[in-house]
């Protein structure tokens, strides 16, 4: 090797990104109103399509529903079982995928682009002609119970579902948390059901990304073009807010608490969610993050504490969760306040700000990186009815964020007074 | 295919490098070869412990993480039973950034007491949240319990208890680090649009200067041949029950890591699986089933595991897995079967390789098992393999007496159980 180098170099130059480069779906829109979607990239052999649905959790009428609806799509359709489904998907290597959240259902497909036809084959058969048989829908349910009853005792999946009670109302279909022993009440009408009111052409759209040759194009277009129309286009009225600013849950034994803390505050669409973004990334949404800082390296309460905005289709909120050891948790609930207040009060040294803004930059850069998460990128603004112009314009408002915006942001809207505590230990 | 140039520099260190033209960014991982295999059984958990040290600081750099941060960069590590790994994505531009970073920690790591107590609770609060207030937490240190009575494969990577942590001291501490953060005994392995050789130079300038001073591994003890049945049955507050099956197999050089690997994807590997298929949808006596291994550098274990419904016996489970290796023995294993596992094996590496960080992470570990050509050649390992090579592996490997059973016993059922 050569030997110039005999001592240690000093830190090498930075060089920051002032900007991210996104490229514009293409567009097309079907004869029954489906758009698709595409973000063409030739650098692999694979290629990814995924149908989204309005016809995530709040969406449905019977508890448990929206989810079975989604899960059991590969279940077996009109001409092939479950098991002659998941041959063939496994057959060709394909991933077959289903994501539920609070509005949406997201069916992905992904192949090598060599297998997307006899892949499209049974995404065809899933899409458009599930059977839900009844067998296999009183199985799921059973499984389902039992695995969500695991899941229940966790301190965080039961902090998860108090904070959304107490942000939404123990009603509102942001806020509800059923009873895992309603999935015996779940019947295949009750998913039939869903499906012809929810699974309708008004209602989704498609997004190719990957390797897309005109093979590919046409066999989305003509199964996409398939999806049924609907004359009404169901959006259900939601009750108020009720929000509940205290909830603890006892839960025994537990070597650990779980805390959350955060407040409701307004969806993507709103001017100050960027800003919002940085403040809550400020605060926990990295591993130098002030309550990262404070709670584990300073105090080592816990392994782990984040703070994120999250947005949903008619609502967004603030978050802030960790499970910290149990005979610190009024001590990590002081932290928490104080360091809140500390935004508040302070403004944020020039210093750590461009830090966190790099790091935002960076975690863009990182999820742009591969045809795939470009395509959930464009997913996400398609459903704020916005095109990926939005996503440069939300780097360029991250980069233009001062300590006197945080500071100003900090004050509007994290006053004490309005923030929910919820503690399960 | 992953194209790659390697090279060990004069100080010991591995360098594995590879040219991505479709990234912006670039992948640097570092892995050095220590891991929880390499600790005294009195003082478990210290690898795992030391990689959370790495993160608090240097003479020069007092916190890791701010400077990767301002280069737009993310960072982590893990520690396993084998190795312990370090890894920054950034953009690649900022490159240097990450050597600079790594080649300081791996000389100049400097750890102050009360940074050494507070790191201790954060990895004790690590093991509450992932192994003690978590149902089933502690299956698997059980299961390794079971499994191993010699090989230090017996305790986890979080280690034996939180009091091993709690004992951890700051010449311990200084020792570990000395005997095992070395060149000769790391890795490094980067991912990114930069020429090649460049990438190697760049290595030498960051590196070349720290200076080797090995000192060898303690020798492990290996594991010696099961010669009878093992079973631990305990009761706990969780729902279901699970049960878990496991044997010993070869290590990840072996042939019979191949085969085992091909043996767990024909009964698990997805939903038209065997044991999926069978044991969940049809006679659904399981709410989820899986069969693995551990892949390990020393002898490993071949992992049967399921959570019965709640109207399935325990003897009725256990009989309807045995049942399932039977089967494989028996030689049913279709031509159809090994085709679907392999070309699975083949989209599963291709989509692989979209990503800088995979397959920086990937050279550094074939480069630790000692064949780094391994990564492109196990494609075609697996397309040599024949159903009745499995066949074969399934009875040398799936004996009674080469068998480990833990049940884990959901204290409500069988409370239930009494009742009726």
């Amino acid at each position: 090797m050569n030997e110039i180098y005999t001592t240690a170099p000093q830190q090498p130059p930075l060089v920051t990104p002032d900007s991210v480069e996104l490229p514009e779906a293409g567009c097309r829109t079907l004869g029954n109103g489906v758009r698709i979607y595409t973000l063409d990239s030739d650098d692999f052999e694979v290629v990814r399509m995924t149908l989204v649905v309005r016809a995530g959790t709040s969406m449905q009428t019977k508890p448990f529903s929206a989810s079975a609806t989604a899960n059991m799509l590969s279940e077996g359709s009109a001409t092939l079982s479950a098991q002659q489904i998941a041959e063939r998907l496994d057959y060709y290597g394909s991933w077959f995928d289903v994501n539920i959240d609070r509005d949406y259902v997201y069916i992905s497909f992904c192949s090598l682009t060599k297998f997307f036809a006899p892949t499209s084959e049974v995404a065809e058969q899933i899409i458009l002609y599930p059977a839900f048989p009844e067998r296999e829908v009183a199985a799921y349910c059973a499984k389902r119970r039992q695995q969500l009853a695991v899941e229940r005792r966790k301190v965080d999946t039961i902090a998860r579902e108090a904070f959304a009670r107490a942000a939404f109302g123990e009603h509102h279909p942001y806020g509800i948390s059923s009873d895992e022993r309603l999935y015996d009440d779940l019947r295949r009408d009750d998913l039939v059901d869903l499906y012809r009111r929810l699974y309708v052409a008004e209602n989704c759209f498609v997004v190719c990304s990957g390797r897309i040759d005109d093979e590919v194009l046409s066999i989305v277009g003509r199964i996409a073009g398939s999806i049924p129309s609907s004359a009404v286009v169901p959006q259900p009225a939601f009750p108020p807010c009720r929000t509940l600013h205290r909830l603890h849950v006892e839960h025994k034994p537990a070597v650990q608490s779980a805390i959350r803390i955060g407040r409701l505050l307004f969806d993507r669409r709103h001017e100050d969610f960027v800003g919002m973004q940085v403040v809550a990334t400020a605060l926990g949404g990295y591993f130098g993050s002030r309550l990262m800082q404070n709670l584990r390296a300073r105090n080592g309460y816990t392994y782990g504490v984040m703070a994120a905005m999250v947005n949903f289709d008619r609502e967004g909120y603030l978050a802030i969760a960790t499970q910290v050891a149990s005979e610190h948790t009024d001590d990590a609930l002081s932290e928490i306040y104080a360091e809140i207040e500390r935004l508040r009060t302070e403004p944020m040294p020039e210093q750590e700000l461009q830090l966190v803004k790099n790091m935002m930059i960076g975690e863009m850069l990182r999820i742009l990186d591969g045809p795939f998460g470009i395509a959930d990128v464009t997913i996400e603004n398609i459903l704020c009815g916005m095109g990926n112009d939005a996503t440069t314009r939300a780097v360029e408002r991250i980069l233009a964020t001062t300590p006197d915006d945080v500071l100003r942001l900090a004050r509007m809207y994290l006053d004490r007074s309005d923030l929910i505590e919820t503690v399960v230990g | 295919m992953i194209k790659y140039t390697m090279a060990t520099l004069d100080n010991g260190l591995t360098v594995a490098v590879n040219r991505d033209r479709s990234s912006k960014l670039a992948a640097v991982n570092i892995l050095y070869k220590v891991g929880a295999r390499n600790e005294d059984p009195a003082h478990t958990g210290f690898a795992h412990l030391f990689e959370h040290l790495m993160f608090r600081g240097t003479r020069s750099v007092p916190d890791f993480d701010v400077p990767v941060q301002m280069a737009c960069g993310e960072n982590n590590a893990f520690t396993n039973n084998d190795y312990t790994d370090f890894y920054i994505t950034l953009p690649k531009e900022n490159v240097e950034t990450a050597l600079w970073l790594e080649s300081d920690r791996m000389r100049n790591l400097d750890i102050s007491p009360e940074a050494c107590s507070t790191e201790k609770m954060v990895v004790i609060e690590e093991f509450k949240q992932r192994y003690l207030n978590q149902p089933y937490g502690d299956e698997m240190m059980l299961l390794r319990e079971l499994c191993y009575k010699v090989h230090p494969y017996r305790w986890s990577t979080i280690g034996i208890s939180p009091e091993h942590i709690e004992r951890a001291t700051l010449d311990e501490v200084r020792a570990f680090y000395d005997r095992y953060y070395q060149p000769s005994q790391a890795i490094l392995s980067i991912s990114a649009d930069i020429d090649e050789r460049q990438m190697i130079t760049l290595a030498d300038k960051w590196f070349g200067h720290i200076a080797d001073m090995p000192r060898a591994a303690a020798p492990i003890a290996q594991e010696p041949d099961q010669t009878a049945a093992r079973r631990l049955v305990v009761e706990r507050d969780v729902p279901a029950t699970n049960i878990t099956v496991a044997f010993h197999m070869g290590d990840r050089r072996s042939r019979d890591f191949f085969l085992g690997d091909m043996t767990s994807d024909l009964l698990a590997g997805g939903d038209s699986s065997r044991l999926v298929s069978r044991l969940v949808k049809e006679r659904r006596l399981f709410s989820s089933v899986n069969a693995y291994i551990l892949g390990s550098l020393d002898a490993g274990l071949f992992i049967f595991r399921g959570q019965l419904m709640p109207s399935t016996s325990e003897h009725e489970a256990e009989e309807a897995l045995w049942a399932e290796m039977q089967d494989m023995i028996d030689g049913s294993i279709s031509d159809y079967e090994m085709e679907k596992v392999k070309n699975k094996f083949e989209a599963n590496a291709l989509m692989g390789e979209i990503n800088v960080m995979n397959k920086a992470m990937n050279l550094g570990f074939y480069a630790m098992t000692g064949d780094i050509a391994l990564i492109n050649r196990e494609i075609e390992i697996y397309r040599s393999l024949t159903r009745e090579a499995v066949s074969d592996f399934c009875r040398r490997t799936f004996r009674p007496e080469n068998s480990s059973t833990l049940i884990y016993r959901s204290a409500e059922r069988a409370a239930d159980k009494s009742k009726m």
